[in-house]
């Protein structure tokens, strides 16, 4: 479904063409659509840049934008980030791009070889999410790591810093696809997951730099995602979410969708269900992702099958290994010491001994089963490592964009 | 003409002896109060004619000064207005001065010469005891707590005319009023059983007053919370007779026994300050007069604050102070007074702002600096000395119904009392009494934890992220719930299920939470 109408050849050619660029990345109205349809009537992007300064194309906002920004200060600031202009055109151009109706005209990259950084594949789902989704979005990342696919997501807290996360666990490599500008003006703890995503792979975005992060520009960096990746997996969204933008992207370019079942009562289940029975291809953990995609799990990963049919792990107590058993989706101390017969506190004692093992969880008051079984070893030293009296849980970079 | 009457100032809770002396001279018909009196003391000038006129007898028509002894000591309350009165009558010769040398007089006056209520009797009750008099003359309504006081005759008269005249020998005020002396609290009107499910939270509760332990419980609206808190005061043990008097002490300067006629508190405290309560209010002090806090009036009870996160920092870090040294101090310009606030702190707040975190059927909608924000304001040196952190979900309708009716609170008291019982032998010669006391270093060396215990703990360090205060913590609560057992040591169980009550607020980054 490639495009009618791609860039033209030598929209961006010229050295002037690619100052234009930097100053059309930083106009608020204009839509990589409205630019391209503009680019088929002017041919080059400085033309472009001229006719909206001149005012014969472009809204009033844009073209007195247009006229104030200074593309030798973008340049210099694009310098000072470490940032790239990769344009439609360029070597390094992603070809899977261009499958879009209105792909970007120029990326603005920070870190690898965007060439390297490939096979791809998108790990989306909502910010606000349930431990088990984090875990589950982490351990695809991890997974994906494992057998050399980079993961792409957008770097939001919540499902896509799990993905991002479990994938740098794994070795990387991770992308992460920015809704605003590439000099990341964000909060810290978003700037400092991002660097180590730039370290293990790169960081892109549409937006030439000082572009504030605003919601309305997360569906445009969504179709990014979509288009950079081969396939689609939805962990967890909430009705009319960002993930289903996404999803609509992925499935008008002709990408697999995956989706994560989730509970009927989580309400954060709602968009991979839909998906699911619009069509996506479920998936009861990374090995069924790997599996479909024809990526062979390498051996050590099968042990952390699906824990729904995982036998119980060695080593636990007679009443540990009774509990572990009967408890599965989230749910009381109560109602498990009821279904095993044990008193509650020993009950309570014994889904204690199983999340020490890492193999339970409490979740507000309730225990479930945790979705990988054992915490891997390098989370366990840096929680070591924290200094006595620091706050209690390990905190973590949020990124918020 | 002269003459002298013993009362008593209140500062904090103590009672001091008063030197109350009168002149009465020629000059202007006047009254001035010389020796530091405060506000309401300067009060009494105008209330005190009425009051003696009321009374059948005569104000004398002449200068009189009135002198309160020491002079150093700020003079605070309306319990001065007796003695004073009283001063006048003998100076003006309307009482024999006899006896005064041996009584001490406290109460407010009305305008129609009755003896009012009065806040801190018993303070003054127990100076006059101390500095060795006969006995008090107090209003008949807080009779029955001056009488708290042994060997101490108390007179509890309805008026003034009756102090005179008792001073007469013209009133006899029959057999002196009885202390309330019932062994147990009467039946609590609150009880355990009434909880329905909610059997973690519950025996969380038996933990926290086996031990002493603090709590904090993290749960949505309509959760229980209140409900818990209020309960846990009935499981706790009976107060003993000196902890009675303590707390009546308390009580009664604060101005709560007044019109209650009972005149000793029997029952544990249960204050629940509502989340806008100033530093003084929470604390003590006040201007003016000095009043004790909401923390000391929970002295040997249970300090419930609901929705922690919305009081004012200041007067969350203030508590820090009592939850160590079980005291509120005060300082002023003119001293500082002591408080004692030794209760149990039971708080309690949303697990988010918008109160769904963690809630299996619905989605928390909260922004993750809001979220962060929240949980900010629940860390720090208040939380520290919180052992037990516990979520209380919200039941779902089939969890409702699958639970039954709860034990009583009568048998839980009891095995509490009994673990209480064995901390006290084992700490007799370390000065505390509770496990919640110990401090972190001899917690390791007495809770006498099992191998296997200490394994588990070792493997909660690296499994869970155990700080070292969690550690400690574990092991505390841990060595309580094996006194409520009644184990000689803490075994693998106990500290399983103590590592089980560290509940916390969620982190907003969501990642790998657990």
């Amino acid at each position: 479904m490639r495009a009618e109408q791609g860039w033209p050849t030598g929209y961006t050619a010229s050295p002037e063409d690619r100052r234009a660029i930097l100053v059309l990345a930083s106009l608020r109205s204009l839509t990589p659509r409205k630019l391209l349809e503009m680019a088929g009537r002017r041919d080059s992007a400085s033309a472009c840049l001229a006719a909206i300064r001149s005012g014969r194309e472009g809204t009033a906002g844009d073209r007195a934008l247009a006229r104030e920004r200074d593309p030798a200060v973008l340049e210099g600031a694009v310098r000072r980030c470490g940032a790239r202009l990769v344009a439609a055109g360029d070597p390094e151009y992603p070809a899977s791009l261009l499958d879009l109706a209105d792909p970007p005209a120029a990326l603005f990259v920070r870190g690898g070889r965007l060439g390297d950084l490939a096979p791809r594949v998108a790990v989306v789902g909502a910010r606000s999410c349930t431990a088990l989704g984090a875990e589950i979005s982490s351990a695809i990342g991890s997974a994906l790591a494992a057998v050399g696919v980079c993961t792409v997501s957008g770097a939001a807290r919540g499902i896509d810093a799990a993905a991002h996360e479990g994938s740098l666990r794994g070795g990387g490599p991770t992308l992460a696809v920015l809704g605003c500008g590439i000099d990341e003006p964000l909060p810290a703890t978003a700037r400092r997951l991002l660097a180590r995503i730039r370290r293990s792979g790169a960081v892109v975005s549409e937006y030439a730099p000082g572009v504030a992060p605003e919601p309305r520009r997360f569906p445009a960096r969504n179709r990014v995602i979509a288009a950079l990746s081969e396939a689609l997996v939805v962990v967890e969204g909430g009705d009319r979410s960002g993930s289903m933008i996404t999803t609509e992207h992925a499935l008008d370019i002709g990408r697999r969708v995956f989706a994560v079942p989730g509970a009927l009562n989580n309400p954060k289940a709602h968009a991979p269900l839909t998906l699911l029975r619009e069509g996506a291809t479920p998936i009861r953990g990374p090995e069924d992702l790997l599996a479909d995609l024809g990526y062979a799990a390498p051996q050590d990963a099968a042990a952390d099958g699906p824990p729904a049919s995982a036998e119980a792990p060695p080593g636990l107590s007679g009443e540990e290994r009774l509990v572990w058993e009967r408890i599965g989706a989230a749910r009381l101390a109560e109602a498990v010491a009821a279904e095993t017969g044990l008193p509650l506190d020993r009950a309570v004692a014994a889904l204690m001994g199983l999340e020490v093992r890492g193999l339970v969880r409490s979740v507000g008051g309730r225990y479930e089963r945790r979705f990988v079984g054992i915490s891997p070893p390098d989370e366990t030293a840096r929680r070591r490592a924290r200094p006595e009296g620091s706050a209690e849980t390990p905190v973590r970079p949020t990124p918020t964009a | 003409m002269y003459g002298r009457a013993f009362g008593a100032a209140v500062v904090g809770v103590r009672g001091f002896l008063v030197t109350v002396e009168a002149h009465i001279g020629r000059g202007l018909p006047a009254l001035s109060i010389t020796g530091l009196p405060g506000a309401p003391v300067q009060d009494a000038r105008d209330r005190l004619r009425p009051a003696v006129e009321a009374a059948g007898l005569g104000w004398p028509l002449r200068r009189i000064v009135v002198n309160l002894a020491p002079g150093n000591l700020r003079k605070e309350g309306p319990g001065l207005d007796l003695p004073i009165a009283v001063g006048v009558l003998a100076a003006s010769g309307q009482v024999p001065a006899g006896r005064l040398g041996r009584l001490a007089f406290a109460g407010e006056l009305a305008l129609d010469g009755s003896l009012l209520p009065t806040p801190g009797v018993l303070s003054v009750a127990l100076a006059a005891s101390a500095a060795g008099l006969e006995g008090v003359v107090v209003p008949h309504a807080n009779g029955r707590e001056a009488a708290l006081v042994e060997g101490l005759r108390v007179v509890a008269a309805p008026s003034l005319r009756h102090v005179a005249d008792h001073l007469r020998d013209r009133w006899d005020p029959g057999p002196p009023p009885r202390p309330r002396t019932d062994a147990r609290p009467p039946a609590a009107r609150v009880d355990l059983a009434e909880v329905r499910g909610q059997e973690r939270a519950r025996r969380a509760l038996e933990v926290a007053a086996a031990g002493g332990h603090n709590l904090l419980l993290i749960g949505s609206p309509g959760a229980g919370k209140t409900m818990l808190a209020r309960r846990l005061a009935t499981i706790l043990p009976p107060l003993s007779g000196e902890e009675r008097l303590e707390v009546t002490q308390l009580h009664s300067v604060a101005g709560l026994l007044t019109g209650t006629g009972e005149g000793l508190v029997v029952e544990r405290p249960f204050r629940s300050p509502h989340h806008s309560v100033s530093l003084a209010g929470l604390l003590g002090g006040g201007s003016g007069v000095l009043r004790p806090g909401e923390a000391s009036l929970a002295h040997h009870g249970v300090l419930f604050l609901d929705e922690l996160t919305e009081f004012r920092r200041d007067a969350i870090e203030g508590l820090r102070q009592p939850l160590e040294d079980g005291r509120v101090v005060v300082t002023r310009v003119s001293g500082s007074v002591e408080f004692p606030a030794s209760f149990t702190l039971v708080a309690a707040t949303n697990p988010c702002p918008c109160g769904f975190n963690g809630d299996p059927g619905r989605a928390c909608e909260c922004r993750s600096d809001r979220l962060q924000a929240h949980r900010d304001k629940l860390s720090g040196p208040l939380l520290d000395r919180v052992d037990l952190r516990l979520h209380v979900p919200r039941l779902t309708k089939q969890e409702l119904l699958g639970a039954g009716e709860g034990e009583p609170s009568a048998p839980v008291r009891a095995r509490v009392e009994e673990a209480r019982s064995r901390q006290r032998v084992r700490y007799a010669g370390l000065g505390i009494s509770s496990n919640a006391q110990l401090p972190g270093p001899v917690a390791r060396r007495m809770a006498r934890a099992t191998p296997g215990a200490e394994a588990l703990l070792g493997r909660a360090v690296e499994t869970l992220g155990l700080t070292g205060r969690g550690f400690d913590r574990a092991l505390k609560v841990g060595r309580t719930i094996a006194d409520l057992e009644g184990a000689e040591r803490v075994e693998e169980r106990h500290v399983a299920e103590a590592l089980s009550y560290r509940a916390e607020v969620r982190a907003p980054e969501l990642v790998h939470a657990g």
